[in-house]
């Protein structure tokens, strides 16, 4: 049970990762500094906002909006600069940004390692099956797939999703038909920030919030994404499920070898099938 | 002719701003050639939680002792490098440091695996090298020789310090959840060899090995809420420990099985846990707030004091330690009556006492290895309701250290296994 959520929040993070490369064709490496910064953020709102019930929900509200904005910053003044250079230069660059944020969280939020308190009302836990199941789980087993289906909706029922998708097939297609795609992509790339954040926003209260929280889950992230396919909407989901249960179970059944268990698994999917569960082939 | 005017009395400017800072140090300043340290230690990412206030400690007794006329009339001076928690970046700032800069001594680490790094090339290098703020007891045990020191506490003294502890609470089944790396199994060992000793019936009911820096701790509090263990003890720390308190306490483990950690008491951990802290949960720590530790050591409070002012924060564990290791050097250099690599090396190895604001602390001869005071403590809420340790007990690190025949044995095994 705890791994579906562990799998949720997995889930949250690499859709966006895999959103902004579907249609940019970036590897977004800062992604996991994105989901730190989101964290932060849920820090320091809940602790400014009055200590009321609202407040954790209005931080929660709020955080990922401050990465959204971050992240559209960063693709408006860094990488629309580099679109059209080599895939090296862009990996370079978003790497980069790792070490960058990484030191400006040091310098806004300071060395100490901080946490954010649970909503009283779902700090204890539940029974279910006879087995305590913590509450706040439930929330986050009830938030995601409620962003998965406004994701699918989005995606498929709106103009906006038609051409988000029609951008990860054929780009030039569609600039060609006079979409402004300069615009898509920030805007697709701020959605993906916005998915990190609350990623970072919801998982704070879940662990400790401190530098190097954003490593763990870029390389997990990017193990989903691999194994769901990039760029694949649905893959990221079954990936993410995967790779939670995986998580948790692999634990349980094969304690000394769990941490490679995760990587084998992406061992075998490279293998059968090199472009993920749910990708499809590079043309 | 006019740009060359122009520069000289820029640089007289120069040369009277230097007069004038020379002579405001005032004739008590140090004023020899100054004693350089080479000083590594991760002071980027996610250590710098520890290695901040532990800079802020070593440079606050540095003033000290230069304001007091530094030592044999000459300053002591700290050269800072980061080794990012990478065992070759530290080696490779030793080598410049040793190479480039011509420090006369190397000192830091917080990692252990840094700290074995440099202590190899010390060794090698033949410098000394003061090992100030990592715990492996590997670092003057197993892999000691002549040219590393260890200024602080090493993980033997004060896990046994809390297995002395825990022996005398009425558990016998025990399990464990630990890092799988060096300081996790040096953890686990010295806790269950110690408390067996002490406590014959002992039983390990389960053990619990996550990664180091896993976020998801739920498998392992489900099989310790299973193993049907009296207690257990937790050498995960940090970041890692908060997440796991926080994700273990809706389960009620806490509530079931009794918790005994090797650092929830630290308040990097204890300050961000807040309301969710592990009341109870019995642990070391540096309770300087405490009031019985402030009867205990009476001069603590002024210190406390003076590093606020400094710091502008709370004291840590680790300021204590950067603290305490300036003056140990200095005091070496001072016994030395030299600077010189060897005859520092021939003071350590004598061995002396030092009297800190918490207590005593020895460095001994034998393995040039500190023994500082230990505290055990009980976390409980204070009237703010704020975490903090209490009922502190006090036990010094010479009555439970291994002994020096012991530590020879070590050294001769683990010489034994290189051949």
């Amino acid at each position: 049970m705890s791994g579906l959520s562990v799998g949720m929040l997995l889930f949250l993070v690499s859709v966006g990762m895999s959103l902004i490369f579907g249609v940019t064709r970036i590897v977004n490496l800062a992604h996991g500094a994105f989901y730190m910064v989101g964290a932060y953020l849920m820090v320091t709102l809940v602790e400014l906002l009055p200590d009321r019930p609202w407040a954790f929900w209005l931080a929660l509200l709020l955080a990922p909006v401050g990465v959204a904005v971050l992240g559209g910053v960063i693709e408006v003044g860094l990488l629309r600069l580099i679109y059209r250079r080599d895939p090296l230069m862009q990996l370079i660059l978003t790497f980069g940004l790792i070490l960058v944020i990484g030191t400006l969280v040091l310098l806004v939020w300071g060395p100490d390692n901080k946490s954010v308190p649970r909503p009283e009302a779902l700090a204890g836990s539940v029974k279910i099956f006879g087995q305590p199941f913590p509450s706040y789980y439930l929330l986050v087993l009830v938030l995601a797939p409620l962003v998965a289906v406004a994701l699918w909706l989005l995606f498929y029922r709106t103009r906006w999703g038609m051409l988000v998708r029609a951008a990860t097939v054929d780009r030039e297609m569609l600039g060609a038909l006079g979409v402004n795609v300069a615009a898509l992509y920030t805007q697709v790339f701020v959605f993906g920030s916005w998915l990190a954040g609350f990623g970072g926003a919801l998982a704070a209260p879940t662990v400790a919030v401190a530098l190097g929280m954003d490593g763990d889950v870029l390389t997990t992230a990017f193990v989903v994404v691999v194994i769901g396919g990039l760029g694949s909407f649905a893959g990221s989901f079954i990936g993410a499920l995967l790779v939670g249960l995986l998580q948790s179970f692999g634990i349980l059944i094969f304690p000394a070898v769990s941490i490679v268990l995760l990587f084998a698994l992406m061992a075998v999917v490279l293998i059968v099938r090199p472009w993920g569960l749910l990708g499809r082939p590079e043309a | 002719m006019r740009r060359r005017l122009r520069y000289s009395s820029q640089g007289l400017a120069i040369l009277t701003i230097l007069l004038v800072v020379l002579w405001s140090a005032g004739p008590a300043a140090a004023q020899g050639k100054p004693i350089r340290i080479g000083e590594i230690n991760s002071y980027s990412g996610l250590a710098t939680v520890y290695t901040f206030p532990y800079k802020e400690g070593l440079l606050m007794a540095a003033k000290e002792i230069n304001d007091a006329g530094g030592v044999l009339g000459r300053p002591i001076e700290f050269i800072f490098r980061d080794d990012k928690l990478k065992p070759d970046e530290a080696v490779k700032a030793a080598r410049e440091l040793v190479g480039q800069e011509k420090v006369d001594f190397l000192a830091g680490c917080i990692s252990s695996g840094v700290g074995l790094a440099i202590s190899a090339y010390a060794k090698e290098a033949k410098t000394l090298y003061f090992a100030t703020h990592c715990q492996t007891s590997r670092l003057t045990w197993d892999d000691g020789h002549k040219y590393v020191a260890h200024t602080t506490n090493n993980v033997n003294q004060y896990i046994r310090a809390l297995a002395k502890k825990a022996a005398t609470l009425p558990y016998k089944k025990w399990a464990h959840i630990s890092p799988d790396y060096e300081y996790g199994h040096n953890v686990w060992d010295e806790f269950i060899a110690y408390l067996k000793q002490l406590k014959p019936d002992v039983q390990v009911m389960q053990e619990n090995w996550p990664k180091l820096g896993e976020t998801d701790h739920s498998s392992y509090i489900t099989a310790l809420l299973q193993s049907n263990a009296d207690a257990f003890i937790s050498a995960v720390w940090g970041a890692q420990e908060i997440a796991f308190v926080k994700q273990a306490r809706p389960f009620g483990l806490f509530d079931k099985v009794k918790y005994v950690s090797a650092s929830v008491g630290n308040p990097d951990e204890l300050d961000p846990l807040g309301k969710e802290a592990p009341v109870g949960a019995l642990t070391p720590g540096f309770a300087w707030y405490d009031e019985g530790m402030q009867k205990r050591h009476p001069k603590l409070a002024e210190w406390v004091k003076k590093y606020e002012a400094r710091a502008k924060k709370d004291p840590t564990l680790g300021a204590s330690w950067g603290y305490a290791s300036a003056y140990i050097i200095v005091e070496a250099i001072k016994r030395a009556k030299s600077a010189e690599t060897d005859k520092v090396i021939a003071a350590l190895g004598e061995g002396y006492e030092m009297e800190f604001p918490w207590g005593k602390v020895i460095m001994r001869g034998c393995d040039m290895q500190a023994i500082p005071p230990q505290w055990v403590g009980t976390v409980k809420m204070n009237a703010q309701g704020k975490p903090v340790l209490s009922d502190i007990e006090e036990t010094h690190g010479k009555d439970v250290i291994k002994s020096c025949d012991e530590v020879a044995k070590i050294r001769a095994v683990a010489a034994e296994k290189k051949k």
